[in-house]
Order: structure tokens, then C-alpha cells, then sequence
């Protein structure tokens, strides 16, 4: 057994030195903020360095999930008694989608508020399933419109508010499962989240303006 | 003067908060390394994912409560946690599921 180490006595640091090792650190902190945070965070760019260094974010990642303000326009709806119209057709989509063991996706179509929608689907095993919405105003905000362990559902749907209106599904098994979705409504577009972190948007089609006579 | 670095220091601290903010992941494998409060779970696209375990975290098998002893290498889970990338997550909640059969 050999002799402890000698315990080697350290001056503490002067107030003088403290107060400029604050300052430096605080100097740090602020150009980091201001180089790297507040173009990562926020899309400020103070000093051109989110520009040079590539930290602005995408606009194009943004744009993925939201919707011009004009293309939703083009989709009001003006009611008349038991009819509602529409300025256009509208759209349909047929998709199909794959869950690996024990994974999940949320699937969505934009609706602005009082735009319709009906819908069908089916999955070859019972899934966690949840209907909900995500309104435009405060996505945090999430309306759940139904949930539940289910292999299929077909109804109707009218926004309550303007967002994106659709399903998560989960597969709850070690197998691999497929979902079929069929929906027609005055949708502008799909996305797609997955729990492997990636997103989706679906464009999707106008269902063909019937020929005159 | 004090004061005025508070000021500063609390300006900083809010504005960078969001920038340790997390997101949720969702990890499915195969245990290959477990240490103390580590594992490491190769996902079926092959990568790693690294996943811290606290206090906080619940381990479960068939929704009943599992001592975290059974976190071995070979063992499958499916695990919901937080962080920024597969690299560096805490587990939330742990389930531990029978074998699943290689992505083809």
C-alpha cells in the first residue's frame, strides 16, 4: 500500500478574475447567440453568418406544411341551405401505406374551415388509431375527433377549424402491416410524418371536370 | 452593474432555450450493448441508436411493469425517448417485445 498523493494547495481565483472570466463567457455565449442561434432558431441574421455557414432554416421545409394563403382561398365555401359550393372540384386520393414492426405515421390533408371530406380505410390487423386535427393557428392545439384500436372506419368530416385534418396510425405488432386510404374533399394537400422522423407532402389530384354535352 | 449582467445572462438563457429543446423518437431493435444506464439498440435499418435510462423512464413487457435487468444484449424493444438525434436519447418508456423478424 503506497503513500496517499500530496494534496497540492490552490489559490483561489480573485474577484478580478472571476468578473473576467464572466465577462469572457458571457462575450462567448452572446456571439454564439448571435452567429449560430438566432439563425438556427429563429431566422435572424444579424451578421450574415446563418447565410454563410447554411443555418437558416430551409424555407422550403416550412412551405412543405403550410399552405398559400391563395390556394385555400380558391377552396371557401359559401353555403346555401343544404348545399354548400365550392369555387372548384375537388380532390381525391388513393394511398397506401406500410408500418414495420411497432412503427407509426400520421397522415393529413389541409382543409380550411367548413371544407368537407369523406373517407374510407382499412388495415389488415387492428391499429392505435386517432383522428385528430392540427389547426393552423396553434398546432399545439390538437382536436381529437376519434379514438381507438380499430382495422377500418369510412365517414364524413367537416373542419372544424382551418389546419390539417387526418390519422395517426400505430402498429401495435412484430408484423408489418398495410393500411389502404381512399378519400375525396376540398383538401389541398396531404403530409406525411413518420416515426422514423421523415415527412411527406402528397400534391394531390383535381378529380376530372366532367365533359359538357 | 450587476444587474445589467443578469439582465444580459436571463436575455441569453431565454432566447437559447429552444435551442436545447427535444423531439420525440421512436427506436425499434435489438439490444446489442447494455452498461449501467446505457443501451445501445441496432434498428432495423441497421444503425444505432444510443439511449439513456434515468429514474423517470418505464420499462414495461405485455404493459406490465419489467425490472430494467432485463434490458440485455439480444433483448428487442421498442422504445419511445427524447433528444436531438438517434446518437444521444433518454428513454421515456420501454417495451420490451418478442423477436421481430429481420426489414427485408
Amino acid at each position: 500500500m503506497g503513500a496517499p498523493d500530496p494534496v497540492i494547495p490552490v489559490a483561489l481565483p480573485s474577484k478580478a478574475k472571476l468578473l473576467v472570466a464572466t465577462l469572457v463567457a458571457s462575450a462567448a455565449a452572446a456571439v454564439i447567440l448571435v452567429t449560430a442561434v438566432l439563425p438556427v432558431e429563429y431566422g435572424l441574421d444579424p451578421v450574415g453568418t446563418g447565410k454563410v455557414f447554411g443555418l437558416l432554416r430551409e424555407p422550403a421545409q416550412d412551405q412543405a406544411l403550410t399552405v398559400p394563403q391563395g390556394g385555400d382561398a380558391s377552396m371557401a365555401a359559401v353555403r346555401q341551405g343544404a348545399v354548400t359550393l365550392y369555387p372548384r372540384t375537388y380532390k381525391v386520393d388513393t394511398v397506401e401505406l406500410v408500418l414495420e414492426p411497432y412503427e407509426y405515421v400520421e397522415y393529413k390533408y389541409h382543409l380550411i374551415a367548413d371544407a368537407g371530406m369523406i373517407f374510407s380505410w382499412s388495415a389488415n390487423t387492428p391499429l392505435v388509431h386517432e383522428f385528430h386535427g392540427d389547426p393552423d393557428e396553434n398546432p399545439h392545439d390538437v382536436r381529437s375527433y376519434d379514438k381507438s384500436t380499430k382495422s377500418n372506419a369510412s365517414g364524413s368530416f367537416i373542419a372544424p377549424v382551418t389546419g390539417i385534418h387526418g390519422w395517426f396510425w400505430e402498429n401495435p405488432s412484430g408484423e408489418r402491416v398495410t393500411i389502404k386510404l381512399t378519400s375525396a374533399g376540398f383538401y389541398t394537400h396531404a403530409v406525411e410524418f413518420r416515426s422514423d422522423k421523415t415527412q411527406r407532402r402528397h400534391e394531390l389530384a383535381d378529380v376530372p371536370t366532367p365533359a359538357g354535352p | 452593474m450587476s444587474e445589467l449582467f443578469a439582465f444580459i445572462f436571463a436575455i441569453a438563457l431565454g432566447l437559447t432555450a429552444p435551442a436545447a429543446a427535444h423531439e420525440e423518437f421512436r427506436v425499434v431493435g435489438e439490444i446489442t450493448q447494455s452498461k449501467s444506464a446505457l443501451i445501445e439498440v441496432k434498428m432495423r435499418d441497421g444503425k444505432t441508436a444510443a439511449v439513456h435510462i434515468d429514474g423517470q423512464t418505464k420499462i414495461t413487457r405485455d404493459k406490465a411493469g419489467a425490472d430494467a435487468e432485463e434490458l440485455k444484449a439480444g433483448q428487442f424493444v421498442v422504445i419511445d425517448a427524447y433528444g436531438d438525434d438517434f446518437t444521444d436519447l433518454l428513454a421515456l418508456e420501454i417495451r420490451l417485445v418478442p423477436p421481430i423478424a429481420p426489414a427485408k
